[in-house]
Parts: structure tokens; sequence; C-alpha cells
């Protein structure tokens, strides 16, 4: 079954990133782990025989927020001395695992127990030209809601990191 | 393929997600931790989107991607901010708002 092996290859991708990330101290490293998650991630929605949701995924969350990541890392350059001591963060994640897997129980039961098998789907499902006619059809309040709020967080994200004019240290 | 797997996957990416924001103290780190709660969110949703076979989930996760966008930009602005000012990462140095015992 190639799909099983791909599905089991993407997942141990994506949750080795995953662990990486909230486990590693150095913020490269974790910002490389959500790399492989975000990838991972993609490779998903291929496997979901949604091909425009892979390639929107590739191109925004890898190729631009990833990079931004990365930018803003690198550019920020905090030494080891500046970046948090954590001592007991084995135990801290331990107990936050322990808290959260009910939850996660909960939320895979909940959603297993509405649907067990895929539907059949039409030809074209998931093509540029399907969810295109979704998005500007049915979608259209939303999605010129979502363009007023990046032109916001655009002007927001320039105001928050501007250089003040007069008390710099 | 059922899609009980892609269902497992979503929870356990939201809760290493979960434990990652509630458990760290590093800013980058409670970033990308929200980011990949709302990826498992993404995930959900398109794996909902090919079990009904409609594609309003893909539509809703295409939006959803924006909304990534536009925290990425916000969060990353606000670590730039917070990090001029007082040369360290760590969450616990931004108690502005906290009550203090004095206070109390």
């Amino acid at each position: 079954m190639l799909e099983n092996s791909l599905f089991a290859a993407l997942a141990a991708f994506m949750l080795g990133g995953a662990i990486a990330m909230i486990w590693l101290k150095q913020t490269l490293y974790g910002a490389f782990g959500f790399l492989c998650a975000m990838l991972a991630l993609a490779g998903m929605f291929a496997l979901l025989e949604n091909s425009f949701l892979f390639l929107a995924q590739m191109l925004v969350a890898v190729g631009a927020v990833v990079v931004i990541g990365l930018m803003v890392i690198v550019s920020v350059n905090a030494r080891v001395s500046n970046l948090p001591h954590e001592p007991n963060k084995l135990r801290w994640m331990l107990l936050g695992a322990a808290l959260t897997l009910p939850f996660g129980l909960l939320l895979y039961r909940a959603l297993i127990h509405l649907h067990r098998a895929f539907a059949p789907t039409a030809s074209g499902f998931g093509s540029v030209k399907a969810v295109g006619q979704a998005l500007f059809r049915d979608w259209a309040l939303p999605f010129e809601i979502v363009s007023v709020l990046l032109l916001a967080a655009m002007l927001g994200a320039i105001v928050i990191a501007r250089k003040e004019p007069n008390n710099d240290a | 393929m059922t899609p009980e797997p892609f269902f497992a996957l979503a929870s356990l990416l939201f809760c290493i997600g979960l434990v990652g924001m509630v458990s760290r103290r590093n800013l980058f780190v409670v970033y990308l931790s929200s980011e990949l709660m709302l990826s498992a969110v993404n995930l959900v949703l398109a794996t909902f989107s090919r079990v009904l076979g409609a594609t309003d989930g893909a539509a809703i996760v295409l939006l959803m991607i924006a909304v990534i966008a536009a925290e990425a930009a916000v969060f990353l602005a606000a670590i730039i901010h917070l990090y001029r000012g007082r040369r360290t990462l760590d969450s616990d140095a931004f108690a502005a708002l906290a009550q203090t015992k004095e206070e109390r």
C-alpha cells in the first residue's frame, strides 16, 4: 500500500519536527523542526487530493512564514545567555502532556465519531478551478475580510517593529 | 485509506502545540506552537473536505493560511520590539501587566 507507507513516513516526519520544535533549546533548530512539520503537512494535503492546498501551503506556510521566521531569528541573533534558562523543562513538558492527553483523546474520539470513510471524489476535486470557484462564489465575503485583515496586520507590523525616534538604547 | 489516522495525527499535533505553548518560556517557541495548533486545525478541515467530497473545507483552509501569514507578521514584529527593549527572549521578563506581591 503506497498510500499507507507515504502517510507513515509523512507522519513520522511531522511528529518528529513538532517534538524537536518544542524540545530543542536553540530557536534556530526549533524553526527547522517547524519547517519539517509544515513540509509534511503539505504532503498530507497532497495525500488528501487537495492539490491547491498543497500549493498554497508550500508557497505561504513554507515559503513565506517559515522563511520570515528564520530571518527574524537570524536578525535577532540571540546568544545562549539571552535565551531563557529552563532547568525544569522536562518536568513541565511531562506535566503539560499528562494534562493535555485526555483533551487530545476527547478530540480524537469526537472526530472519528463523525465520519469513518472517505466519500468518492468527483474528478477535479481540490483543483485550483474547483477551490477558486468555491472561494469566489460562496466565500467571497470572508475572502474580502481576510484581505482587510492582511492589510491591518501589515500596518500593525510596521508600527510595532519601527524604531522609536528619541528613546533608543 | 480511512480518515482515522488523519484525525489522530491532527489531535496529536494540536496537543504537541498546546504543550509547547504552556511549558516553554522562549517567545519563539510559543509563537511556533501557536502556528502548529492552527496547522492542526487546517489538517482537520482538509480531511473533512476530503471526507465529505466538498470544496468548502479547502476554501476555509485557504483563508486560514492567510490568517496564519497575518499572525506571523504581527507576532514576529512584536518579538523584535520586545527583544529590542529587554535583550531577552524569556517570556517571564515581560510581566508589566502582572500583579506583583507588593501590590496585592
